[in-house]
């Protein structure tokens, strides 16, 4: 009886020691062995989460209490993960210093068993990191149970702190579906085609590269706008008939075309944080994207304005109106339209070099490949990221060539005749180089009509009253 | 089974006395570890044809901003460093020379499909490099990929902080923390690990080299780097720029270096292994240690 | 290195002085006096030239002199019609007159007020606002409708509003014969519709003076009629002083009041169509004539 009461109380005050344990959180039992922590290496492409049902690494700490001796570890895991196929590195480490120790890893299922060859002693931290162990496929917080030997005896670790993973996707199972087929086997064995372009990382990375296409093109678009008008600008000031306004556009644009835009990056993005400038990457990746483009747009807009022949600006003067007035009116809305297909090549090389930016670490495309090719040792996310940047640079290109060719018909002399009837003219004006029997009719190409000035692209056409 | 990869591995490192011997257990058979397997058979098998890509020399590759393990003179441009050395001494404990040249030097992420992609067809080695020798710390996921040496240096990881920063590793794993690391390496791995909220925040920057990441740091575009011990000591003891700096915080990770080497050249591995112990016995390692770490890793 | 400039322009100034311009007055009858006989122009009392040029002289590139010593007057409604060959600088006289060119030296007065010497910005975009002009090569605005190139000036430099503007575009390019291409682009009109909306253009300032560069030499034979025919309705209805640089003989007889030929930079001959055409005095002006005729 009286055993039994004692036994009781015994049980009473396990009861209280773990109902202290469950409120204060810390395993604070007499444990010869703390669970330090547990951790797992996110295997999410391109993201930061750790999904259940495809491998990763588990990593766990515990550090060896006073007086005590540890000659095996056993961590288990909730039903669903595996340890199966899994290898473990164990470190002995005695504060930096590694600790020689032999030690065999037998994984069953869900749970390991870690023996060591010499028992670790206090002080010492016991770091084992399993490779290839799966999460349960549904995800949830997991947390880290298990058992440890000391003395001969085998008492429970305390739990670890949970650690967070997700449910397996749709993506993954497809990518598991391509793993066991026998046609991604044979394409992966050519050496070639599994470096650059297996099937399994080209589905995942189109998923995992896609942010960073988002950001490519943000910052792009974002930028351009400004870099349009901050070129314009040095435009105007480069055509100025003020000297030190002409010199400043000048050293502005000369600078910046005579440098690598890897190297403005670099100042920018190393320099602005030491004179106590701290802006967001993606923002100064637009700063920097748009001071560069405008260093080219304003060359590109010079050229469009000085290819606009004098006599505009002499009917402009005419007319009475002023300088600014000419520029605004007159010349730049004729200049847009010159423009345009190199402004559009010029987007395409700026749109291509936000890939710079990887160098400092601004999340765009390169970087998510970077990344993926790091992790993977794989170079297939190059060339999914190749695929990104042509989704964008093809269509434009072709955008280019049709607008360029629009150009080159109306320069001859396209679009609509006022009447239909043609007078047999004699084409023997120089400044009448118009083949009007040749050229296309369409609302298009009138659309795009030749700006230039003094050319009468209708020699045939009657024209009396 | 288990024994196949434990002895390629573990007993090479048991071997390297006073190093450090490195517990590596290949599980469950079959699948994983059938290269190690079969690099260890065919090592067995067939030493004596070791394929170089240039003859008579051991062609290396490495990334050229982690000194002091390997970065460039500055004057010269020559590759200098502790892995450097320990190639050299490497390749004429082979009775080989090593060759390192303008374009030994190579994005860290590209060295291990660099070495994985050099073709053997026919005995007769074509391809950039024979082996990758950069501070590499031997992980399992890299030796799917590659064969890695025994290990030849023992590493942890540490936490870089500006002198006046209070920051720890625990409110530094917060939203709109910048921790800059270099990317693909386990310093990279282990912040995405541990501090996971800041990893969330896409606050983890990836950079292309250890240099970029304690500039940043110095110019205050990140709050902490994360990177090898040695790396991080030697950079603020030598490097006056960083007078700013501080190792606020060793990180035990107990991490080895190894030398990559392609699976299909067993020989190779087998023969860097044996050298490698050879270095231990004669004091080469520990003269090499000396000269670069003051003292004896 | 600014004086060194300033001394050299100093010295060419020097090289190209001309005696100061003419007190108003005294001009005037001068003028009236060596006019009288020559043009068809009535006289008013006390009447004033609304363009006096003295002496002109311009230089290109400090070396091609292609106006040597230009004099004449214009009187107001007055029709000039300006022959010559090609490169005599009937056209660059014309240009000088609105400071398209600039005179290397002389004089240009219009209504008595001295135009050449320094004329801010905002005087000379005022000057040229009463000084129309119709280019060669017409000029019109490609990226503007017929109807946008007559409202343009109007609503931005005479701030008129839009539907102001467009009733008046609309009212000029009718005077032209060309209401129904009010909408069409200028790359969409034959040479001849767009120098009558280039025209329409000008007038449609209401200058008190009409420059004219050879606005037909640009355009096919049979294109020529209509502009003529636009321009003949202006100096018979619209009472414009026009000075016109042209090549065609048959409007200058018909419609000049006085026909000035120049040669080298300077003027040879003037006179009513009658006396220049019928008796050239000047034997360059025979040989001209006896070539186009």
């Amino acid at each position: 009886m009286h055993a039994g009461s004692s036994n009781r109380l015994k049980r009473l005050v396990a009861a209280f020691a773990a109902l202290l344990v469950a409120l204060v959180l810390v395993p604070s039992q007499a444990q010869a062995l703390t669970t330090e922590k547990a951790t797992a290496r996110p295997n999410e492409d391109g993201g930061s989460g750790v999904i259940g049902g495809i491998p990763t690494r588990l990593t766990w700490e515990g550090v060896v209490e006073d007086g005590e001796s540890i000659t095996s570890v056993t961590l288990t895991l909730p039903n669903g993960a595996s340890f199966d196929n899994s290898t473990t590195k164990v470190t002995v480490l005695d504060n930096l210093t590694r600790i020689p120790n032999d030690a065999t890893a037998t994984p069953s299922g869900n749970t390991i068993a870690v023996k060591l060859s010499d028992p670790a002693k206090a002080g010492y931290k016991l770091r084992l990191e399993i490779e290839d162990m799966t999460f349960p496929s549904e995800g949830g917080d997991v947390v880290v149970n298990g058992s440890y030997e000391s003395a001969g005896k085998t008492q429970e670790l305390a739990p670890s702190k949970p650690i967070a993973t997700i449910a397996n996707t749709w993506l993954q199972q497809m990518v598991s579906f391509l793993d066991a087929q026998p046609w991604v086997q044979a394409w992966n064995s050519n050496q070639f085609l599994g470096m650059f372009l297996k099937p399994q990382l080209i589905l995942t990375s189109l998923f995992s590269l896609f942010p960073g296409w988002l950001v490519c093109l943000g910052i792009v678009v974002v930028a351009y706008p400004f870099a349009i008008l901050l070129g314009l600008v040095f435009a105007l000031m480069k055509l100025s008939k003020f000297r030190v306004v002409r010199a400043i556009a000048v050293v502005y644009i000369n600078v910046l075309r005579g440098t690598p835009l890897f190297l403005q990056i670099y100042i920018m993005f190393f320099g602005l944080p030491m004179m106590n400038i701290n802006i967001d990457n993606n923002v100064l990746g637009v700063i920097v994207m748009a001071i560069n483009s405008s260093a080219y747009l304003a060359e590109i807009f010079r050229a469009g304005i000085e290819s606009i022949p004098t006599g505009q600006y002499e009917a402009a003067a005419s007319l009475g109106m002023g300088r600014l007035m000419t520029m605004v009116n007159i010349i730049l809305p004729q200049t847009v339209r010159r423009v345009i297909p190199t402004v559009t090549s010029d987007f395409i090389m700026a749109f291509k070099d936000t890939s710079l930016l990887s160098s400092v670490g601004v999340m765009e495309l390169m970087m998510f490949s970077k990344n993926l090719t790091s992790v993977t040792g794989n170079m297939t996310p190059y060339v999914t990221a190749a695929i990104f940047y042509l989704i964008v640079t093809l269509p434009l290109i072709k955008v280019v060539t049709i607008i360029e060719k629009r150009i080159a018909r109306s320069e001859r002399g396209g679009g609509p005749r006022p009447k239909a009837k043609v007078a047999d003219a004699k084409q023997d004006d120089e400044q009448t180089p118009a083949e009007p029997e040749g050229a296309e009719a369409t609302l298009a190409s009138a659309l795009s009509a030749p700006f230039r000035a003094g050319t009468s692209v209708f020699g045939g056409v009657a024209d009396v009253r | 089974m288990h024994n196949m990869s434990r002895r390629s591995f573990i007993k090479g490192g048991s071997l390297l006395a006073g190093m450090g011997a490195i517990a590596l257990v290949g599980c469950g058979g079959g699948q994983q570890p059938a290269a190690d397997a079969g690099s260890a058979d065919a090592a067995a098998a067939d030493a004596s044809t070791i394929m170089l890509v240039t003859e008579g020399k051991l062609t290396c590759i490495s990334n050229m901003y982690f000194p002091p393990f390997e970065f460039m003179d500055e004057k010269t441009g020559e590759a200098k460093g502790f892995d450097i050395d320990l190639s050299r001494e490497l390749a004429k404990h082979m009775g080989l020379e090593a060759n390192w040249t303008k374009e030994s030097n190579m994005g860290f992420d590209t060295l291990v499909p660099t070495i994985s992609s050099v073709d053997y067809a026919g005995g007769k080695a074509t391809g950039k490099a024979d082996i990758a020798i950069a501070g590499m710390t031997i992980t399992d996921k890299r030796k799917q990929e590659v064969d890695m040496s025994d290990p030849y240096l023992d590493s942890n990881q540490s936490l870089v902080l500006r002198k006046d920063s209070e920051e720890t590793l625990e409110t530094l794993n917060a939203e709109g923390k910048k921790i800059a690391v270099q990317d693909g390496t386990t310093g990279e791995e282990w912040a995405r690990e541990n501090l996971t909220v800041a990893d969330a925040a896409k606050g983890i920057v990836k950079l292309d080299d250890i240099i970029n990441a304690m500039n940043g740091l110095n110019s205050k575009t990140y709050d902490a780097v994360i990177t090898d011990l040695p790396v991080a000591k030697y950079q603020i003891e030598t490097e006056k720029n960083y007078a700013d700096l501080k190792v606020a915080e060793a990180i035990p990770t107990g991490e080895q270096y190894g030398i990559a080497v392609s699976k299909k050249n067993p020989a190779l591995t087998a023969a860097i292994n044996k050298a490698l112990k050879e270095m231990v016995e004669d004091g080469t390692m520990k003269k090499l240690q000396v000269t670069w770490f003051g003292s004896e890793v | 290195m600014f004086d060194k400039a300033k001394a050299k322009v100093e010295a060419r100034r020097e090289a190209h002085r001309v005696p100061p311009a003419l007190d108003a007055e005294q001009a005037a009858s001068e003028a009236h006096e060596r006019d009288k006989g020559l043009t068809k122009h009535h006289f008013e009392p006390h009447e004033h030239p609304c363009v006096r040029i003295e002496h002109l002289m311009k230089t290109f590139d400090g070396e091609t002199q292609v106006l040597t010593d230009v004099n004449l007057t214009v009187w107001p409604g007055e029709v000039v019609c300006v022959l010559g060959p090609s490169g005599s600088g009937k056209s660059t006289m014309l240009r000088c007159i609105n400071l398209l060119e600039t005179p290397t030296a002389g004089h240009i007065l219009i209504e008595d007020k001295e135009i050449t010497g320094h004329l801010v910005t905002k005087e000379v975009n005022k000057l040229r606002q009463n000084l129309g002009m119709v280019f060669q090569s017409f000029n019109l605005f490609p990226n503007l409708t017929a109807k946008g190139n007559v409202m343009i000036g109007q609503t931005k430099v005479l701030k008129k509003s839009k539907a102001e503007a467009e009733a008046e575009a609309l009212k000029q390019l009718d005077a032209v014969g060309l209401l129904d291409r009010a909408d069409f682009k200028p790359a969409q009109l034959s040479g001849g519709q767009q120098q009558r909306v280039a025209i329409a253009r000008a007038v449609a300032m209401h200058p008190d003076i009409l420059l004219f560069d050879e606005p037909t030499s640009a355009l096919d034979p049979e294109l020529v009629r209509g502009v003529l025919d636009v321009m003949r309705d202006l100096a018979e209805n619209g009472g414009m002083t026009m000075i016109v640089v042209t090549h065609e003989m048959g409007f200058a007889r018909e419609v000049a009041d006085r026909v000035v030929f120049m040669e080298g930079g300077v003027v040879v001959e003037q006179g009513t169509p009658e006396m220049v055409f019928d008796n050239p005095q000047n034997p360059r002006t025979a040989q001209f004539l006896g070539s186009i005729g």
